[in-house]
């Protein structure tokens, strides 16, 4: 019974003489199908180009970037829409080419055709390991570094310490409550508003919190996005670099009017600012 | 030999009380029904007698809580099961009297005809297609849902629904669809063909598996009715504690949850012990099909996270009804806990919808390109890894909630770090796809609509792991339109391109190919424009769940809407197809396409105990092209022809 254990010996011999990589690299990319694949991945990938920009384009339609968050973001979604195209056209190239180029057949019994067994190719999957992982690898390093970048510019959405991190930061208290967004100025006599006025190029802390459900503190072109927890202080902060009037929205679902629990940013120069701070009974910064 | 003697020692047989199936034979869908109505209604009496409504203040928490609603659910639930017949089996071992062979026979439907898809039947074959039934109507009431929902948002100036009306909606939508989306592949595929592509004659435990059906089914009503009583306002992740405000129709979502979750570890504890365990002779790892590892995985990632959801329900439901404060605030509970208990099985969740559909499509490529499988290997480690870091990633989810800003770092390391593992799934297909003239039919067609999905689904994925770009897209449509890219472009396209597959094994009929192909290719068409759309929608600005919004989305909306619209025609159509091939389609053969694996060397109909002599496996299902002693003589030569060419 052993001889059965023996490994079977026929096959094909793996040839000796394997012309060098290059060589190789140098056949393949002149094959008709290879060339054709690769033609077609370049016109989808400048087809997909544009996209860049379009997506900035549809970002920026309610007034665009008024932080250097807000920048940085769409930095980043720049970035990350022109790295994934070259991937994206490679693979909708091979399904437009298995569709018109190495085509189909319908009927009732498959095919009779010669399609080559190719059950595994070694280096077509290194070089797909590799280049995944190094464009995984490159994504996240972007990502650690700009959100490292971004939560210094924002301190990040911290618990609260209690402490202002820069002298000269106006500090709001943000209150989420069903359905309405309130903003506090302790340093201007506690100053309530429903619509959040800010300083042009003065740093902001906000401490945000809620008195019901959580809501989603969201100023959009600010970029600035947080979390309002019932029973919890979530902080903060931007540098509005823009004049103008942009949005807050809330996005978390917090009940019956979510919809309707949006109000306005103005950002204006100090002075016009401060004036508004009076004109609501705030007086001057204590 | 051994197995002989072993054959021929005298077995105690239990003895037969009555007629086979004894009191089974009486009780069917129709009793449960009769029985859980009957019990809800005597369990919600009861407790309106016990904590009449005025006085419900002073024993529960919250008035609005409805511990009657409570009380039905439960009376529902065990009056249901039990006029189904699930507490039977139980009883008899209490009894001591053990099934005889005809017992297990009429258990398993023997002789009954079509009547057995209405009973308690243990046969995996019933089960499979029963889930497939169950899958379908819960799909077609979450896009009728899904349907009203775009109606509301096709402008500003369509306000068809009250804001509560529309909350339930999205919500009762978004639950439907994931449980939906949860069992229309890993039920059918995992009850009826699983144990087929085994080789196996059924389950490991045939009676958990009637019980994990019926269970499933048991969930669906309390759904459907919570959007009588109060709706499930919240979104389908019912975040507290806005989850508290809700009114009682909460209680039919956590029912719903419960029950349902119990019923996913079943299944999944079925699956795994089938796969683990009942493997035809000589079916090693390296000879087990992928669709066998996705089953697998699926299973075994639902097993870990469906616990999760159970617990944070569990606690919801004490805190509504005893006062307990797991997640309230102001007695010192924490939102967060909720959150993370959710997104625990809120992210393995997607996994076990789209490996399952991911894992049918790579079962079907060989076939219909007539090659082997591109990589197997590559496939099998595309699953471990997404399984292996699935359960890594939930709180990307939590990126914007201030609960822990440190672990943002972590989490978007794994969370991009999943993307390598999913691409080594694109590249088993495109490599599978690369060179071959493919078979032009429904389920191969499917294959290319889903990798379309799946990239667009994948890139915008990829932004939403990020989280500087996450703190623009969170709770943003941009969310909506990537998920529903994921589990619905990817997940249900890839369900459809299985049941086309499948179909003439369960039904032993060829899925009409005109009209479903009619039905597939408008539905795809009305997807990229609506969620394309949705896309856009999200870039500019616009909020989730909301029911009203900024003028500036108008154009957006209401593109994204006439796509939908689409979605629904093409859905109808398709379902159409179904229908009319499962009555009077193209009679199939018992092997139409022409696979290798065991799922299609049997009989269709599948005979009761699936193979008149089990198989034993010799190699990997895909070697089409490969000399095989079974294959035509023309392949061996063409082989000989191509073997020095190269690949």
């Amino acid at each position: 019974m052993a001889d059965t254990l023996t490994p079977p010996t026929d096959g094909p011999e793996a040839p000796t003489n394997r012309p060098p990589a290059m060589h190789r690299l140098r056949e393949w990319l002149q094959r008709r199908y290879v060339r054709h694949v690769l033609i077609i991945t370049v016109v989808v990938g400048f087809a997909l180009l544009p996209l860049c920009w379009l997506i900035l384009a549809a970002m920026n339609q309610s007034g665009g970037p008024a932080s250097t968050v807000m920048e940085d973001i769409q930095q980043t979604i720049f970035v990350f829409t022109l790295v994934s195209i070259p991937i994206t056209s490679f693979v909708f190239a091979v399904l437009i080419y298995s569709l018109f180029g190495w085509k189909g057949k319908g009927g009732d019994a498959p095919p009779n055709n010669d399609n080559p067994a190719i059950s595994n190719n070694i280096t077509a999957v290194i070089t797909w390991t590799v280049s995944s992982s190094l464009l995984a690898g490159f994504l996240v390093a972007w990502g650690l570094i700009e959100l490292a970048d971004i939560t210094a510019d924002s301190y990040g959405s911290q618990p609260t310490t209690g402490q202002l991190r820069n002298a000269d930061e106006v500090v709001i208290n943000v209150t989420g409550q069903q359905w309405v967004w309130t903003f506090e100025y302790p340093q201007y006599d506690k100053v309530t508003t429903d619509i959040l006025y800010l300083p042009k190029d003065r740093p902001v802390l906000f401490n945000v919190t809620s008195v019901d459900v959580i809501h989603n503190f969201w100023a959009v072109e600010l970029g600035v996005k947080v979390d309002a927890n019932p029973g919890a202080i979530t902080q903060t902060g931007v540098t509005p670099n823009k004049e103008g009037i942009f949005n807050v929205r809330c996005a978390e679902l917090c009940g019956l009017h979510h919809a309707y629990m949006e109000t306005e940013i103005r950002v204006m120069p100090q002075d016009a600012f401060d004036s508004m701070m009076r004109e609501n009974g705030g007086g001057s910064p204590s | 030999m051994s197995t002989a003697t072993i054959y021929q020692v005298e077995v105690p047989q239990p003895k037969q009380h009555g007629k086979p199936g004894g009191i089974m034979r009486h009780l069917n869908f129709f009793t449960g029904l009769i029985g859980g109505v009957v019990l809800a209604l005597v369990f919600g009496f009861l407790m309106n007698i016990q904590f009449p409504a005025g006085a419900q203040t002073a024993n529960f928490a919250n008035a609005a809580a409805g511990p009657t609603f409570w009380a039905m659910m439960v009376g529902w639930v065990i009056g249901f099961m039990g006029g189904m017949g699930a507490f039977v089996g139980p009883i008899r071992w209490l009894l001591g009297r053990d099934l005889t062979h005809d017992d297990a026979e009429f258990m398993a439907g023997k002789d009954q005809g079509k009547f057995r898809y209405w009973r308690f039947t243990t046969d995996h074959k019933v089960v499979g297609i029963q889930y497939l039934i169950v899958a379908m109507i819960i799909l077609g009431f979450g896009g009728l849902l899904a349907m009203l929902i775009r109606t509301e948002l096709g402008a500003t100036w369509m306000e068809v629904f009250n804001p509560d009306f529309y909350n339930s909606l999205v919500g009762t939508h978004g639950i439907a669809m994931v449980i939906a989306m949860i069992v229309i592949v890993s039920g059918p595929v995992g009850n009826f063909i699983v144990p087929l592509m085994c080789g196996a004659r059924d389950m490991a435990f045939p009676r958990l598996n009637a019980l994990s059906i019926w269970l499933l089914v048991c969930a669906v009503p309390p759904l459907i009715l919570s959007l009588l009583v109060g709706g499930i306002r919240d979104g389908w992740s019912v975040y507290q504690p806005l989850n508290a405000q809700a009114g009682p129709g909460m209680i039919g979502y956590q029912t719903t949850i419960i029950v349902f979750a119990v019923s996913t570890a079943l299944a999944s504890v079925n699956i795994m012990t089938t796969i683990l365990t009942m493997r035809a002779k000589g079916m090693t790892w390296s000879r087990t099909p992928i669709l066998i590892y996705g089953s697998f995985a699926a299973a075994a990632m639902g097993l870990y996270a469906f616990p999760f959801y159970m617990y944070s329900q569990i606690l919801s439901m004490t805190d509504r009804l005893i006062n307990t404060s797991f997640f309230d605030p102001i007695e010192g509970g924490s939102v967060w806990l909720y959150e993370n208990l959710f997104w625990l099985l809120g992210h393995p969740e997607v996994y076990v919808i789209l490996i399952p559909s991911m894992a049918v499509l790579m079962e079907l490529i060989p076939v219909f390109m007539r090659k082997p499988l591109f990589s197997y290997y590559m496939a099998i480690a595309g699953i471990v890894g997404v399984v292996g870091l699935s359960g890594l990633v939930w709180a990307h989810h939590m990126y914007m909630t201030g609960w822990a800003p440190q672990a943002n770092y972590p989490f978007m390391l794994s969370t991009e770090m999943i993307s390598i593992p999913v691409g080594f799934l694109v590249l088993v297909v495109i490599g599978t796809m690369w060179r071959g003239t493919f078979w032009s039919r429904l389920p191969m067609m499917a294959v290319f609509a889903v990798i379309f999905n799946k990239m667009i689904g994948g890139v915008t994925g990829i932004y939403l792991s990020d989280v500087p770009a996450d703190q623009y897209f969170h709770g943003n449509m941009f969310v909506t339109a990537h998920f529903h890219y994921m589990l619905m472009g990817a997940g249900l396209f890839g369900a459809m391109g299985g049941i086309a597959y499948y179909f003439p094994k369960m039904t032993g009929r060829y899925l009409d190919e005109r009209t479903g192909s009619i039905g597939f290719w408008t539905a795809f068409a009305g997807f990229q424009i609506t969620f394309m759309s949705m896309f856009v929608a999200g870039l500019q600005g616009q909020p989730r769940r909301v029911l009203q919004f900024d003028s500036m989305f108008n154009i957006s909306n209401w593109i994204s809407t006439i796509g939908a619209y689409t979605i629904g025609i093409g859905m109808l159509i398709f379902l159409a197809a179904i229908i009319s091939s499962w009555r009077s389609g193209q009679v199939a053969s018992s092997n139409p396409w022409q696979a290798q694996t065991l799922d299609w060397q049997t009989a269709t109909p599948v005979p009761l105990d699936n193979f008149p002599v089990l198989p034993v496996v010799t190699k990997l299902p895909y070697d089409y092209g490969v000399p095989d002693p079974l294959a035509p003589k023309t392949l061996e030569k063409e082989y000989d022809e191509k073997v020095g060419a190269p690949s």
